[in-house]
């Protein structure tokens, strides 16, 4: 469907299994990272992915299945690339017991809530709950509000956000897919934060 | 309105004087000592009553509707003797109708004291009813069919319209078919119309229905009101129920339910039956969130995709060569650990390979396909979902890569293994690659555009062994003299003796074959009722009760109808309604001399072991 990020990175390894080993297979200069993004339905995951992989917003809402597959390099200002292997998982509640298969072994984790709902951002403290108790430990955590350019709809405060994230060792941001606003910068982040292979 | 056949009546018996039938060889003349004729007298008023008339005349027995009716008259009767409003009628064939009267509706509102079935009408919101329903039916008809009209011929939109509408919304009631998902506790799941939360009243009065039936030590499967059918199917915890007033028989109705359960199987896995013995008040809605759209695809399916009632799946026309390319490629990814490879355009299959001895139920693929092609999920992105696929093992899931290698072919890798995805997609990359290489994605779109068999290039003579049906393929057809002025002759309206379309379905091979649309089916609607006419006759020539037909001719004021069935092949075709019957028979005879000349491009063949 002619989008190129996504298209089959041919050189890609051939790890069997949904985990590439611990999540990251790192050459000091070339990290590759498993992520996944959590979170209730209709919250806005596929749209932070998209507009992150391809630069497009669609509002029109696409439920998605299961779980999406997509990749992205971004390269960061030290001349290290990051390739994230994205899972876009489905917020449906007949996935959540799947979803184990999906952040299993994930080095990244963004735990999205939409900031005009309380309960997605109740959503978004189980799956909190969850992966500190199922995910690896040392898993990079980000916690984000999108939709972000609903500002008149908020019920979610900033504050209560960064609370939160910060009770739990996570990062936070708010973003909105709508018009872009940080959404690379949640990448960007996110990929500091990664632990750096030491050079053998 | 032409009668000059029935002539032929009395020789109309099933099965009488039938030698085993030799492979499609055997002219359709052989047959017809056994033709059963059942030409309509006229126009609608009859056409109501001809499913019967025609099941009837077979052979007296009907048992297994017979057996339940008995139990359904008991409860129409508590309701008759409660509300005194409803009559029982019990019609020839021993199946039950009720009906209202015709001042029924009134009436229905002002009885607050009736008990029973009449009771739970009267509590449900709105006060809606059956037979209210059917009262209001008649004088709103007109509009339902503009309608109609206008919904089948737009363009269809997929996922759920009118949430706003609700059992007590005049619009709601007038609706032609709906359908129903309700737990065994009358909780909603799904309805085709309306906000399932809002059908809470109605929910529960279905399933009174179906409880106090049960309760008699015995099950309703189909109740009549007046022109409506309402149609039961129990699977444990949970009750479908479908409301019809399309004509369409009780079978094919009961096979859309089966369908729309399997298609919640596919979602869920039969294991949501747990939930349930845990909690019989469990809400299932939350379960289903987001699939609306599934749903609603497969219901639009029952009115233009045949596979919904012929139980065959159907392939994209393609030389023999492209498609024994692409079974290769997905045969080696079979053999690394796939349990099923399949890459389809759109609902017809290119090429389809399982694991060794794993086969693929018709049913489980047009499940399957409806899901992926309804879900625009899966068009964005590479995607690894839980499926289950009902015929397969209802009770477990599998783990379906998807990916779309153009807008129309995606390919569909199933396997057991939740840590797969990174193999299946080194797999989806093997595969699109020789598939690019050997043209076969390019082959796909052109026969997309070419289209597949047309009832006007049906051959005069027999081709000669080695026909095709692509031109490009097959050097083109010579167009013979005759050929031209016999097209001419029919001015340019269907084939030859006036065939307008026809669907094959080989029995061996689970699959079928449907000539295009052309003249004069131009609209939906008009292919609907095409569909709709074949139902009939799908479900008439597999009555159980009264025996296999052979073959069936039917003339009414649309078409003309011919079913010839034989242990290889069905065969329903339709002729203009003024057609000659010994013509058409010889054109059918020819319809089945093409399909086996073509049948390297028009089927998969080796997908199963008696395929040659």
């Amino acid at each position: 469907m002619g989008c190129s990020s996504s298209l089959p990175d041919r050189a890609s390894g051939r790890l069997g299994g949904l985990n590439s080993e611990n999540g990251a297979v790192n050459d000091a200069k070339n990290l590759r990272v498993k992520l996944v993004l959590l979170g209730d339905s209709g919250v806005g995951k596929s749209c932070i992915v998209l507009r992150f992989v391809r630069g497009q917003f669609d509002p029109t809402s696409k439920v998605t299945i299961g779980a999406s597959f997509l990749s992205q390099t971004i390269a960061l200002q030290d001349s290290t690339t990051v390739k994230f292997e994205i899972w876009d998982t489905a917020g449906q509640e007949r996935y959540a017991a799947l979803a184990p298969l999906y952040y299993r072994g994930a080095a990244v984790a963004v735990v999205v809530y939409d900031i005009t709902s309380p309960e997605s951002f109740q959503k978004a403290q189980y799956w909190v709950k969850e992966l500190q108790k199922h995910g690896s430990p040392d898993m990079v955590m980000a916690l984000v509000g999108n939709k972000a350019d609903l500002q008149e709809n908020r019920e979610v405060t900033v504050q209560d956000g960064i609370d939160y994230a910060e009770k739990n060792g996570m990062f936070f941001i708010e973003t909105s897919a709508k018009t872009a606003d940080n959404i690379n910068q949640l990448f960007e982040e996110i990929a500091k934060r990664l632990p750096r292979p030491t050079p053998s | 309105m032409s009668s000059s056949d029935g002539g032929d009546d009395g020789s109309a018996s099933s099965g009488a004087g039938s030698g085993p039938v030799v492979l499609g060889s055997k002219p359709i003349e052989d047959g017809f000592s056994q033709l059963r004729v059942t030409d309509l007298a006229n126009g609608g008023a009859a056409n109501d009553g001809d499913g019967e008339a025609a099941a009837a005349e077979g052979s007296g027995g009907r048992e297994g509707i017979a057996a339940e009716v008995g139990e359904v008259e008991d409860g129409g009767a508590a309701s008759a003797r409660a509300g005194g409003r409803s009559e029982i009628e019990e019609i020839g064939e021993a199946r039950v109708m009720w009906r209202s009267n015709s001042e029924g509706e009134g009436e229905a509102q002002g009885s607050p004291s009736s008990s029973g079935y009449a009771g739970e009408r009267g509590s449900s919101s709105g006060g809606s009813g059956i037979g209210e329903e059917e009262g209001e039916e008649e004088d709103e008809i007109e509009e339902v069919r503009s309608d109609a009209v206008s919904d089948s011929q737009a363009a269809w939109m997929p996922g759920k319209r009118h949430v706003m509408q609700d059992d007590a919304s005049i619009s709601w009631r007038k609706r032609k078919k709906h359908f129903f998902i309700l737990s065994h506790s009358g909780k909603p799941i799904y309805s085709r119309y309306g906000d399932e939360h809002k059908l809470a009243g109605f929910s529960a009065t279905l399933q009174a229905i179906i409880s106090f039936v049960e309760n008699g030590g015995d099950r309703v499967k189909l109740v009549r009101a007046g022109k409506h059918q309402v149609v039961f199917l129990v699977k444990g915890p949970i009750y479908l129920v479908c409301i019809s007033c399309t004509e369409e028989p009780y079978e094919s109705l009961r096979g859309q339910l089966e369908l729309i359960y399997g298609q919640m199987i596919l979602i869920l896995t039969k294991s949501v039956n747990r939930c349930f013995e845990k909690n019989p008040k469990f809400d299932m809605t939350p379960l289903l969130g987001g699939t609306d759209v599934v749903f609603s695809s497969l219901i639009h399916s029952f009115s233009w995709n045949p596979a919904t009632f012929l139980h065959a799946y159907t392939c994209l026309p393609l030389g023999y060569a492209t498609r024994q390319a692409a079974g290769a490629v997905l045969q080696d990814v079979a053999d690394s650990g796939v349990l099923f490879a399949i890459l389809m355009c759109k609902h017809k299959v290119v090429s389809l390979v399982g694991a060794q001895k794993a086969s693929l139920h018709p049913d489980d693929m047009l499940l399957l396909a409806n899901f992926v092609m309804s879900s625009e999920s899966f068009r964005t992105s590479e995607n690894f979902s839980p499926i289950c696929l009902p015929r397969y093992n209802p009770m477990a899931f599998l783990y379906a890569y998807v990916h779309y290698l153009d807008v129309e072919t995606y390919l569909m890798l199933l396997t057991t293994s939740s840590d797969a995805f990174y193999h299946l997609k080194d797999c989806r990359m093997r595969i699109e690659t020789v598939l690019l290489k050997s043209n076969v994605l390019s082959e796909v779109q052109r026969s997309m555009l070419d289209g597949g068999m047309r009832v006007e290039d049906l051959p005069i003579d027999p081709l000669p062994r080695s026909g095709s049906l692509l031109p490009r393929l097959g050097q083109g057809r010579p167009v013979t003299d005759s050929q031209e002025s016999l097209k001419e002759a029919y001015a340019g309206i269907g084939g030859p003796a006036g065939l307008w379309h026809f669907i094959y379905r080989s029995i061996y091979l689970d699959q079928y074959v449907a000539s295009e649309f052309s003249p004069p089916f131009n609209t939906l609607r008009q292919q609907k009722r095409l569909y709709r006419a074949y139902q009939k006759m799908y479900a008439s020539m597999h009555d159980k009760g009264i025996g296999a037909h052979k073959t069936q001719f039917r003339r009414d004021e649309h078409y003309v109808l011919l079913c010839w069935v034989t242990q290889d092949f069905e065969l329903y075709a339709a002729f203009d309604p003024l057609a000659d019957k010994a013509s058409a028979i010889k054109t059918c005879n020819r319809v089945c001399q093409w399909v086996k000349d073509v049948e390297n491009e028009i089927f998969l063949l080796g997908a199963s072991p008696f395929s040659w």
